[in-house]
C-alpha cells in the first residue's frame, strides 16, 4: 500500500503553482550562478594578481615616507613620523610588521681605493635585519670590528653602468667587482674621525638607501651622533598584498608615498571588485526575489488546499508531519540548482582557466573552496527561509 | 496523572479522562439555559471505558458538543477538561499525537476526501501512525464485515452516503484510542447495516479497553449502553 506521504501528494496539490515554481527555481539558479561567480571571480583574480606579482613570496616590503612639497622645504623635521602616526600604521590591517629605517647623524665619506680617484659625502641607513632582501654571511658588525658590511641598491649600480659610465668613458662594473672593491669609510663628527674598510656584501631590490647593520648605526650615532634619537623619516612595512585599495587608500589620505610601481594594481583591482561587487549585488537581490516567489508559492499551495490540510489536522495529521512533507518537496529543488549552478561554473572555470594558461596567467582549473561554501550557505538560507514559511502558514491554518 | 513530556510523537500512557465544567456553547447559550440538560452548564466525568449515549433532540447543540469534545471548536464558556487539563493547555503537536493515538471521531458529515478512494481514506488514518495499529487484511476484514468491498477502490466522490459512513466507520476504527466520540453513527444506514457496524465498533471498543460517547436523536438498544444522557 501507499505510504502517508505518497496519499499526501494526492490531497495536497503542489502542481497548482507549477510556473511560480518553476520561475522560483529558475531564479534561485540564476541568482545562486551569479553570486558564485562573483566569489569564484574574486578568488581567481586574487591568485592571477599574486601568482604575477610575488612568484615566491607570500609578502611584499613596502618603503614609506611623506610627500616632500615646496611647503615643507627647508624643514625636516616636517618629513618626520610622529610617534601618532607609527603606531597608526602599526595597527592597520595590512600591516603584518614594521620597521623603522635610522639614518646617520654624523658625516660620512667615502673614497675608492687605488686608481680610481673617487670621493664622495654620502650617508648611511639600517633597518631591521628581518626587512633586507640580501641574505649573506659577511652582513654582520662587531663592536671593534674595523670592516663594515654596506648594501647597495640595485639601481644604484644600474644608474652608474648604463647611465654614468657610458656617458663619461668609465668603465662599467660588474656586482662581482662592486663586492670586491674595498672602500674607505670616513665617518666623522667635527674633529673627531675614524676610519673604516666598506665592503659591499649585496645589492637590494627592496630598499633604496646605503644599508649598514643596526648595531653598527646604533654605536656610532652614539658615538658620533648629537646623543638624541632622531624621529624617522621613513619607515618599512611588510605587506601581504600591496595592491589592497586600503592601503593605497590610507597612504593616500595621509599624504605618505611609496614605491608606486608596487602598488600599481590597485585601480586594476579596485576596478575588477567593483565589478564582482555589482555581479554579486545582483545575485543576492535576484535571490532575495526568488525567496519572495518561494514564499508566494508556498502561500498558494497551502491556501488551495486550505480545507484538506484542516481535515488532515483533524484527523490527527501532526503539522510537524505537514511541514516535512511540503519541504520534501522543495529540498530536492535546491540541491538540483544548487548542483546544476556548481557544474555550470566549474565548466566556466576550467575553460577560463584554458584560455588564460595559453596567455600565461595561471588559475586554478576548479572551484574554490570559498564557491562550495557559498553555494551550501544559499541553499541553507533558502531551507532555512521556506521552513519558516511553511511554518508559518500551517501553524496559520491547523 | 503525572504529566508526560509532551515530545510530539511520544505515545501517552494516559487514562483519557474527559470532564466538562459549566461547558456552555455561546450561539446557544439562551436556548440551552432555558430548558435541563445533563450536559450543558453541569459538571460531567465521562468514565473511561464506558460506553455513553447522548440523546440529544434536534438543535440542541448535539453536533457542537461532540466538536466541543474532539477540540474543533472552542466557542464556548466553562470548561472541557482533558485528565485534568484544560483542552486549550495542550500544544497542536501534542493533540495530533492524541488524535493519533487516543480519540477517535465520527463526524456526522462524514469528511470523506473525495480525491481518494475509498480504501485510501482509510489508509491514510491507518499509516499516520508509524507503526500502524492494524493490518490491511484487518481493514479488509471490517470491509467486509460492513459490506463495503466492493466500493474500496471507488474513488470517495462517487461513493453514496451510506457508503461514505461505513468507511468513516472503519477509518476510526484503524487507530488506537481510549475514547471514541461518534456524532448519529448510522443516520444513512439501514438497521441491518447499523447493527453490523454497531457490533464491531462495540468489540474494537471492547478489544482496547476503550469507552465511547455516542450521541443520537433517538432512544436505541444497540449497544449495552453504561450510561445514558438527555442533552
Amino acid at each position: 500500500m501507499q505510504s502517508f506521504f505518497g496519499l499526501l501528494r494526492k490531497i495536497i496539490q503542489t502542481g497548482i503553482g507549477k510556473t511560480r515554481l518553476l520561475m522560483a527555481t529558475l531564479g534561485l539558479a540564476i541568482a545562486m550562478l551569479l553570486l558564485l561567480l562573483a566569489i569564484q571571480a574574486h578568488t581567481d583574480f586574487d591568485q592571477l594578481l599574486h601568482s604575477q606579482q610575488n612568484q615566491n613570496e607570500s609578502a611584499d616590503f613596502l618603503v614609506i615616507n611623506k610627500k616632500i612639497t615646496n611647503a615643507m622645504m627647508g624643514q625636516p623635521t616636517k618629513s618626520e613620523f610622529s610617534p601618532e602616526e607609527i603606531a597608526d600604521i602599526k595597527k592597520q590591517s595590512f600591516t603584518d610588521a614594521f620597521g623603522y629605517i635610522t639614518s646617520n647623524q654624523f658625516k660620512v665619506t667615502a673614497a675608492a681605493p687605488g686608481e680610481l680617484h673617487f670621493y664622495t659625502d654620502m650617508f648611511f641607513e639600517s633597518v631591521p635585519d628581518a626587512f633586507i632582501d640580501v641574505k649573506n654571511e659577511d652582513w654582520k658588525w662587531n663592536t671593534g670590528d674595523n670592516t663594515i658590511p654596506i648594501i647597495l641598491p640595485n639601481d644604484f649600480l644600474n644608474l652608474y653602468n648604463f647611465g654614468f659610465a657610458l656617458s663619461q668613458d668609465l668603465p662599467q662594473i660588474s656586482q662581482e667587482t662592486v663586492k670586491a672593491l674595498p672602500m674607505k669609510i670616513t665617518i666623522s663628527k667635527g674633529l673627531i674621525t675614524q676610519e673604516f674598510t666598506g665592503r659591499i656584501v649585496g645589492f637590494s631590490d627592496r630598499i633604496s638607501s646605503f644599508l649598514v647593520p643596526g648595531n653598527f648605526m646604533e654605536w656610532a650615532n652614539q658615538k658620533f651622533g648629537n646623543g638624541e634619537i632622531a624621529a624617522p623619516s621613513r619607515v618599512i612595512i611588510k605587506t601581504k598584498d600591496p595592491s589592497n585599495p586600503i592601503l593605497v587608500q590610507y597612504l593616500d589620505d595621509k599624504g605618505y608615498t611609496t614605491n608606486q610601481d608596487k602598488i600599481k594594481y590597485s585601480k586594476t583591482k579596485m576596478i575588477v571588485q567593483t565589478i564582482v561587487s555589482v555581479i554579486g549585488f545582483f545575485g543576492v537581490i535576484l535571490l532575495l526575489f526568488a525567496l519572495l516567489v518561494f514564499s508566494m508559492f508556498i502561500q498558494l499551495v497551502i491556501a488551495s488546499c486550505k480545507r484538506e490540510i484542516q481535515l488532515l489536522v483533524t484527523l490527527g495529521t501532526a503539522p510537524r508531519q505537514l511541514r516535512r512533507y511540503l519541504m520534501r518537496q522543495f529540498i530536492p529543488l535546491y540541491i538540483v540548482t544548487g548542483i546544476a549552478a556548481l557544474l555550470v561554473l566549474a565548466g566556466l572555470q576550467w575553460w577560463a582557466s584554458g584560455i588564460l594558461a595559453t596567455h600565461n596567467m595561471f588559475v586554478a582549473p576548479m572551484l574554490s573552496v570559498f564557491t562550495f561554501g557559498a553555494a551550501i550557505l544559499v541553499v541553507l538560507l533558502v531551507y532555512i527561509v521556506n521552513l519558516l514559511n511553511v511554518r508559518k502558514y500551517v501553524g496559520e491554518i491547523s | 496523572m503525572a504529566r508526560l513530556r509532551k515530545k510530539p510523537g511520544f505515545l501517552y500512557i494516559t487514562v483519557m479522562q474527559i470532564q466538562l465544567e459549566n461547558l456552555v456553547p455561546v450561539p446557544l447559550r439562551d436556548k440551552v439555559l432555558q430548558r435541563s440538560s445533563d450536559i450543558w452548564n453541569r459538571e460531567v466525568t465521562f468514565t473511561p471505558g464506558h460506553f455513553v449515549k447522548i440523546k440529544a433532540p434536534s438543535g440542541t447543540g448535539k453536533t457542537t458538543l461532540i466538536h466541543y469534545l474532539y477540540h474543533i471548536r472552542y466557542d464556548y464558556t466553562g470548561q472541557v477538561l482533558v485528565d485534568g487539563r484544560l483542552w486549550q493547555s495542550y500544544n497542536k503537536e501534542v493533540i495530533a499525537t492524541m488524535r493519533q493515538q487516543q480519540v477517535s471521531v465520527i463526524f456526522q458529515d462524514l469528511r470523506i476526501f473525495e480525491q481518494l478512494t475509498a480504501e485510501e481514506n482509510i489508509e491514510l488514518k491507518r499509516v499516520m501512525i508509524s507503526q500502524p495499529y492494524c493490518t490491511t487484511e484487518k481493514v479488509k476484514e471490517m470491509a467486509a464485515r460492513l459490506n463495503v468491498t466492493h466500493v474500496l477502490s471507488q474513488s470517495g466522490k462517487t461513493l453514496s452516503y451510506g457508503e461514505r459512513q461505513r468507511i468513516a466507520i472503519i477509518r476510526a476504527l484503524v487507530q488506537p484510542f481510549k475514547w471514541l466520540i461518534m456524532d448519529e453513527p448510522f443516520s444513512h444506514l439501514d438497521n441491518e447495516n447499523a447493527q453490523r457496524a454497531a457490533d464491531l465498533i462495540g468489540e474494537e471498543c471492547r478489544a482496547r479497553g476503550a469507552g465511547f460517547i455516542l450521541t443520537d436523536l433517538d432512544n436505541d438498544t444497540r449497544f449495552a449502553y453504561d450510561t445514558h444522557y438527555n442533552l
